[in-house]
């Protein structure tokens, strides 16, 4: 069953994407859990299709890169406005979001043709390509290396950013760097995931672990084992059932969130 | 404590996959179909490809036809394969395929499966001048097709831009006018017996049997004459071509599916252009049209009729001549 399923290039090439992107979503996840800032990552995937449609306008014929730098730009600008305490910081992703996602509905419906975007709100992990997949490889390098250098910063800025600031940690910079690397991660796994459920695969896993974890290095190997297992798992049931990728990891990813929180409540 | 926690994720995990397991496993075995390697297995993109095809095969021994899983909703060019499809393309021998970009798929499985013969039924149509002498329909058709190759050329441009598949400039629903569907399904048999020469002869025979039948079966309620030179609009633009079969003109297409976001401006423009040119009928499929439709029969004195496209659900081979029926006969009702 397994060796007919690997004799087919599509599911390789899917299967490599999945074993890359799916750690990436459990590592950051957690620090988006733990900086409450799940509200921004929805709202950065809804911007994709802004980011497409700036493409679109500009000429630009490989979209991802004109949703890479809208990404960046809007994940800065939120900060920003966010920083200035004018509103809550719902209210303006919320703003933002809203805006952003009528923005490029608006342009890409124009003349009837969004039926030409529709595939990115549920994504086909299927038709992902090797060079895209070296793009994930780039990616996943990008991704560790910041962790590796910025986790501890981060920690204690999620825990009390006056505190953090008193110990010499930029506070500024690492938010916005770390806002700059949730957009890099929307963007270039946005095709594969979907609109629809990119969020749910960057909170779910790192919500399982946080249900049941002691610690913070729990936390992220947890949620990285519950990343890579929904994932895994959730490509080979879609492969033999024929039903959707995306939507089957986050079933699975929502059955072990569930398990957890009925375990972690009991403790 | 800390071995409990560990232990009940284990558990967690395994239980998870154990389920998920057996239920795929059930699942597989109560829908597999498995194809005997040694049969011709010939694939076919969407319902009017896969009624033709099934029709110029007819009981060949060792030939199975196959369709590829079909969009329950909206709109053909968009849709992406199953795996379910890949894995089934992977044993086919041949892709029969309707062409002129209907199918937005195409270019991923050429370079998925580069040794996977592909007919296609449109550049049939539109390259062999055989075709043209021997079953090519109207003026009226002929010119839309050149235009089309020109428009096709230009849209070729834009592709290679924007990385696109979909473009509405070019309307590859041929199926919908009866005598260019009779030619796609002369391509089908001429490729099919190229590539399985041993069955070239069963092929022909049922291709010519199936083009009989598509001419004396069909009946279009004397519309050709009925509606010849009238001035019709049109809710989606597979109905263009049922309105070209019938020696109408269409003076306004709109292209309605469920992604379709209509502005105010083109709506008033369909209207306005309905009354100026005296259209006394409107073509339109009844899940996207409604809506619209309701509104050109509250605005104008035209009348909406609500046809079948043929390319959602499942038919048999025998419903193209049953829809085309159906069709004309709505037609000639609402007159």
């Amino acid at each position: 069953m397994f060796s007919e399923m690997f004799s087919y290039a599509f599911m390789i090439r899917a299967t490599i994407a999945i074993v890359l992107i799916s750690p990436l979503f459990g590592m950051v996840g957690t620090m988006i859990v733990q900086k409450r800032m799940a509200y921004f990552s929805d709202a950065l995937g809804h911007s994709a299709l802004t980011g497409i449609a700036a493409g679109v306008i500009m000429g630009i014929g490989n979209t991802t890169i004109s949703m890479v730098l809208f990404g960046i730009c809007f994940a800065l600008l939120l900060n920003y406005i966010s920083r200035k305490g004018l509103s809550s910081s719902d209210t303006l992703i919320s703003v933002f979001a809203s805006c952003a996602t009528a923005l490029g509905l608006a342009i890409l419906s124009r003349g009837g043709s969004f039926s030409n975007y529709s595939a990115i709100l549920v994504g086909d992990i299927l038709s992902i390509t090797v060079s895209e997949i070296i793009q994930l490889v780039v990616l996943f390098g990008v991704i560790l290396i910041f962790w590796c250098y910025s986790i501890n910063r981060l920690t204690a800025i999620s825990i009390h950013a006056t505190l953090a600031k008193s110990r010499s940690i930029s506070v500024r910079v690492m938010e916005d760097a770390f806002a700059i690397l949730i957009a890099l991660l929307v963007m270039l796994s946005i095709k594969w995931v979907g609109i629809l459920l990119i969020n749910a695969l960057l909170i779910l896993p790192a919500a399982s672990s946080r249900n049941i974890s002691e610690n913070f290095r729990e936390y992220t190997y947890l949620a990285i084992l519950f990343s890579v297992f929904s994932g895994v798992l959730g490509l080979f049931v879609s492969y033999f059932t024929d039903m959707a990728t995306g939507p089957m990891i986050v079933i699975i990813a929502s059955v072990i969130y569930f398990a957890t929180y009925v375990y972690g409540k009991d403790r | 404590m800390r071995k409990r926690k560990f232990l009940f994720v284990l558990l967690l995990l395994l239980s998870i996959t154990v389920v998920s397991t057996c239920s795929t496993f059930f699942y597989v075995k109560l829908n597999n179909v498995d194809y005997r390697t040694d049969e011709f297995l010939v694939m076919t993109s969407c319902n009017p490809i896969y009624i033709a095809t099934t029709n110029v095969v007819g009981d060949t021994d060792g030939v199975t036809v196959q369709n590829l899983s079909q969009p329950t909703t909206g709109c053909l060019h968009d849709y992406t394969l199953t795996t379910e499809d890949m894995k089934n393309l992977s044993k086919a021998d041949v892709l029969v395929v309707n062409g002129g970009g209907m199918e937005g798929y195409l270019e991923d499985v050429m370079e998925a499966y580069p040794e996977l013969t592909i007919i296609d039924t449109y550049e049939c149509l539109e390259h062999d001048s055989s075709y043209y002498d021997l079953h090519f329909v109207e003026e009226n058709d002929e010119e839309i097709l050149e235009d089309e190759h020109l428009e096709e050329e230009h849209t070729e441009e834009e592709h290679s831009e924007d990385g696109h598949h979909h473009d509405h400039e070019q309307n590859s629903h041929i199926w919908m006018d009866s005598e260019m569907f009779a030619v796609q399904v002369q391509a089908i048999a001429d490729g099919l017996s190229e590539l399985d020469a041993s069955n070239a002869s069963s092929y022909e025979k049922n291709a010519s049997d199936y083009i009989d039948a598509l001419n004396t079966k069909i009946d279009k309620q004397e519309l050709d004459q009925k509606l010849s030179g009238d001035n019709v609009a049109v809710l989606h633009e597979a109905f263009e071509y049922t309105a070209l079969s019938l020696g109408a003109n269409v003076v306004a297409t709109l292209d309605l599916d469920e992604e379709r976001q209509v502005s105010a401006g083109e709506v008033s423009q369909l209207i306005d252009s309905i009354r100026d040119n005296n259209v006394r009928i409107v073509f339109a499929e009844y899940d996207y049209g409604k809506s619209v439709g309701d509104l050109i029969e509250e605005q104008t004195d035209a009348k909406v009729v609500y046809l079948e496209t043929l390319v959602h659900g499942s038919y048999g081979a025998s419903d193209y001549v049953t829809t085309m029926n159906d069709n004309y006969l709505k037609i000639s009702n609402s007159l």
